[in-house]
Order: structure tokens, then C-alpha cells, then sequence
């Protein structure tokens, strides 16, 4: 059984999987709090009939790396920026998601809601009411809200009771299974965390991809040419 | 391969980056315009397999799964809210917003528009108006042989005359504050209008009710930050090539694909 072409496959769909998803890290290069992916190859071990074994490359899982972003200073009075440990928890239709987005803004009824129009939870897993008339919003590190001076309520920290269970979501957004309070994370105020994509990384793990790839494909090639002469060979 | 798709997103989105940094830059001086700001958020996720998805006969499950993402999309482009300088002006109608609120505007069509641009002129009538010619509300007329007006920070004018010693007392303006600003729909010429996103006009007292007051003789110059400008537009055009760039490697790999023999 002649198994180097579905060996070199498997590579290659591989390959091609983690070309997409290097692609989603650099359009994401501007998104707030996004976290950039990473791809991890395994090895595949296949039966074949007469008692040896084939090895094969699969890509079965994905890792998230939670390196925190840059914290860039916009000014704004609902932009977050956490620095440290933790996320904050909105409230989706799926049910509660973590983020690390922290870019707010009061919505017509006076709670906080991020770009998408989701609720904030506060460290008490409700609503995040910010008063419409107050002059001054101010936002403490501990996510302490006060408006005019006047402590009005507080955005809480989250993480997620085993972080293996950690998946992206869209928007933003990630799922997670059991959360509980954060501790070790500060708030800042007239900041975003910028995405954690390293545009050097991401470059040198696209040219790596793409030189992989067609090294795959010349040994394809160099497979075919090999069946092709035996076949030659014996057929004479 | 959906690279392809994905780093066109990704162009999309730093296209948008760069005409949203383009005109905060041609607003440069627009009086009491603030700077915009472009959000993005990552799209869906396609599951090839689920985390938890069983991978061996004795029940050892999938940790992460795969999940590859399908690009970026816009959320929001909203106005960056910050008071911009205050520039001496001088002129009687000119009048700056230090703090909350927005000046209400009546339209031709007889709904209200909202603005921060106290740049006001007097029609022929002697009506306050703004720049585009629309009335300010209240509608408040300064008598043709007033000598001179002022406003105070609370928003009342006066009017001196000749005549007479004491300020004759117009009318008084008041401001209009609202629970969401960044819900507003901008509508140019430096309106916006009430949407259902910003909540209903609150109005109130300069210098009352969060409101900020008004100062006579200054106008609120443009927000925008150059420099930050400057920097965000250096950041969307590298971030349009690194995408331009995914999407070479891809053609690269496709065209690697068509020649296997």
C-alpha cells in the first residue's frame, strides 16, 4: 500500500488550516482585546493491514495565547483596560461571555453596553446603571463606579473556574463553562487593551506555513515522478 | 482555503480604519467636532471539532477543539467624547460648551437638531441662528438698538442699550444632555438628531444638572488629536499590508496547489 501521498495530506490540509487561521490573527491586528491563536500539530497513528504502523499529521487543537495586550490610552470615560488577571462578564442571549474588549458606552436606558449593544455585569452579576445627569464618571482600579464623587456601583473581574474550557465566540466575546470572581486584575480608566497579535510572529509563521505547504507539494510531485518511472520500469 | 476571505476582511476593516482617520483629520478645525473612533470586533468561528468532542474509544475528549475564526468586522464607529480648547474668540455670539450638553437647533422642517458649535450669528431680524441660518432655540430676538449683549455662564443674554443703565434681560438658553451621546446620529454640518439609541433630550440649566456652561467670546475648537491621528493611520496602513500580504502567501499556496501533478 503506497501511503506517502495521504501522509503528505494530511500535512498539507494541516497546513492549510493553520494558514487560515494566521490569516484570522492579522485581520484581527486592530481588535480590541482579542487574544491571537495558535495551532498545535499531533501525530496520528494509523493501522495498516500487515502490522506496521503509519504516522500522520493532524491538527486537532488550537491554543490561545493570553499574553495581555497593550493598554493604549484613549481618554474616553467607558474605555477599560484591564491590566492583569481577569475579564469582564457581559450578558449574551447564549448566556454569559467574558471579554476583555473594555470599550463601553451608557446605553438609552443608562446601563452599560458594549459596541454590540450587551450588557456589563457588575462584580454581583447585574446590570451595570450608570446616572445620566452626573458630571464626572469616575472608574476606580477595583471597578468601582462613582459619579459626581458619589459611589454609584461596581464593575466586576471574572475568570473562568478552569481555563482550559475557554473558547472564542465572535464578537469579541469568549464562552467559557464555570465562572467565578477574579482577583489580581486592575481597571484603568481611558484605556483599551489592544489585540495581542505580534505582526513579526505572524509574518514569520505565514512564510513558515507557505514554505511547508510547498514543500509538500514538491514532494508530491517528487512521489509522482517516482510511480511513474516504476511504473515504467515494470511495465517494460 | 478561506485565508483568502479572511485577510479581505481584514483589508476591509483597516480600509474603514483609514477613512474614519481621514476625516478626523479633515476636521482638524471644525468647530466643536470630536474625533471618531473605529471598533472592530472578530467574526464567527467555524467549529471543525467541538472542545469535548470524544477522540479515542476509552473516552479521552478533545481539550480545545478547533475553531478557526473567519476574519474581523466593524462594531461601531462612535465619537470619542472630550471637550476640545477652548479658542478666544471674541465675537458677542460666539459661544463655547465647557462640559455636558448640546445646543438645541431648530430645523426647517420643525424637529430639533443638536449641535456644539456656538459659532451663532443674528439673522436680519435680529433672531439667533446658527451658521446654517437655523434658528436657536429658544428663539431669542436681540432688539436692532441693543448696543451690546452678554451671556453669562448660565446661559441668560442681555442686552444693553443706550437709553438705559440696566441690562435688559432677552431670554435664557438652556442645554440639552442625553443618557447615551454616542447614540446620536450625526447628520453633518455639525447636527446631530436624537435617535432611539441615545435616549430622549434632557434638558437643562448651564451649570445645573451636570449640564457644563456656556463662555461668551470662545469657541470649542475640534478635538481631534493629530498626533493620535497620525499614529492610528501608520497602525491601519501597516495592518492593510500584513493582510495584503496573507493574501499573496495564499495565492502563493493555491497556485502551489494547481501545479501537483
Amino acid at each position: 500500500m503506497d501511503a506517502s501521498g495521504y501522509v503528505t495530506l494530511s500535512r498539507l490540509s494541516g497546513l492549510s488550516r493553520e494558514m487560515d487561521l494566521v490569516a484570522n490573527n492579522i485581520a484581527n491586528i486592530g481588535t480590541q482585546g482579542y487574544k491571537s491563536q495558535g495551532a498545535v500539530f499531533s501525530e496520528f497513528i494509523a493501522d495498516v493491514p500487515d502490522g506496521r504502523s503509519l504516522s500522520m499529521a493532524r491538527s486537532t487543537a488550537w491554543t490561545m495565547n493570553m499574553t495581555d495586550g497593550v493598554l493604549s490610552q484613549t481618554g474616553g470615560t467607558f474605555d477599560l483596560g484591564i491590566q492583569g488577571a481577569g475579564f469582564f462578564q457581559i450578558e449574551s442571549p447564549d448566556g454569559p461571555r467574558l471579554t476583555r474588549a473594555g470599550s463601553f458606552t451608557p446605553s438609552a436606558a443608562g446601563e452599560l453596553v458594549n459596541m454590540d449593544g450587551l450588557r456589563l455585569l457588575d462584580a454581583g452579576g447585574a446590570p451595570v446603571f450608570v446616572p445620566p445627569n452626573a458630571r464626572d464618571i469616575g472608574i476606580a482600579e477595583d471597578g468601582t463606579i462613582s459619579a459626581d464623587g458619589v459611589p454609584v456601583g461596581q464593575i466586576g473581574l471574572w475568570q473562568p473556574v478552569d481555563p482550559l474550557t475557554l473558547a472564542y465566540a465572535g464578537g469579541n466575546l469568549l464562552s467559557a463553562g464555570d465562572i467565578e470572581p477574579a482577583s489580581g486584575g486592575e481597571i484603568h480608566q481611558g484605556f483599551l487593551e489592544e489585540s495581542n497579535v505580534d505582526p513579526v510572529g505572524e509574518v514569520a509563521r505565514m512564510i513558515e506555513v507557505q514554505r511547508a505547504y510547498e514543500q509538500g507539494q514538491s514532494f508530491l510531485d517528487a512521489e509522482d515522478e517516482r510511480l511513474r518511472n516504476m511504473i515504467q520500469t515494470m511495465g517494460r | 482555503m478561506k485565508a483568502l476571505q479572511i485577510a479581505a476582511t481584514g483589508m476591509a476593516a483597516q480600509q474603514m480604519k483609514v477613512d474614519v482617520v481621514s476625516n478626523n483629520l479633515a476636521n482638524m478645525s471644525t468647530t466643536g467636532y470630536n474625533a471618531r473612533r473605529a471598533d472592530f470586533a472578530d467574526l464567527h468561528y467555524q467549529q471543525y471539532a467541538r472542545p469535548g468532542t470524544i477522540s479515542s474509544s476509552d473516552g479521552a475528549m478533545l481539550p480545545t477543539g478547533i475553531q478557526i475564526g473567519l476574519g474581523v468586522r466593524p462594531t461601531a464607529v462612535s465619537v470619542v467624547l472630550a471637550q476640545g480648547p477652548l479658542a478666544e474668540t471674541g465675537g458677542d455670539l460666539d459661544l463655547a460648551i465647557e462640559g455636558k450638553g448640546y445646543i438645541e437647533v431648530t430645523l426647517p422642517s420643525g424637529g430639533s437638531a443638536y449641535t456644539r458649535d456656538g459659532g451663532l450669528k443674528r439673522s436680519a431680524d435680529g433672531l439667533i441662528v446658527t451658521s446654517d441660518g437655523y434658528p436657536v432655540a429658544p428663539g431669542i430676538t436681540i432688539p436692532s438698538d441693543a448696543r451690546s449683549i452678554a451671556i453669562n455662564a448660565d446661559g441668560e443674554i442681555y442686552a444693553y442699550f443706550d437709553a438705559q443703565i440696566a441690562p435688559q434681560l432677552l431670554g435664557q438658553f438652556s442645554l440639552v444632555g442625553f443618557t447615551n451621546e454616542k447614540g446620536l446620529e450625526a447628520t453633518g454640518s455639525n447636527l446631530f438628531l436624537e435617535s432611539s439609541a441615545s435616549g430622549p433630550p434632557i434638558v437643562g440649566t448651564p451649570g445645573l444638572d451636570g449640564m457644563g456652561v456656556l463662555r461668551q467670546g470662545y469657541l470649542e475648537e475640534s478635538s481631534v488629536d493629530s498626533v493620535r491621528e497620525v499614529t492610528e493611520l501608520i497602525k491601519a496602513q501597516r495592518g492593510y499590508e500584513l493582510n495584503a500580504k496573507v493574501i499573496t502567501a495564499v495565492d502563493q499556496m493555491l497556485s502551489a496547489t494547481t501545479q501537483v501533478r
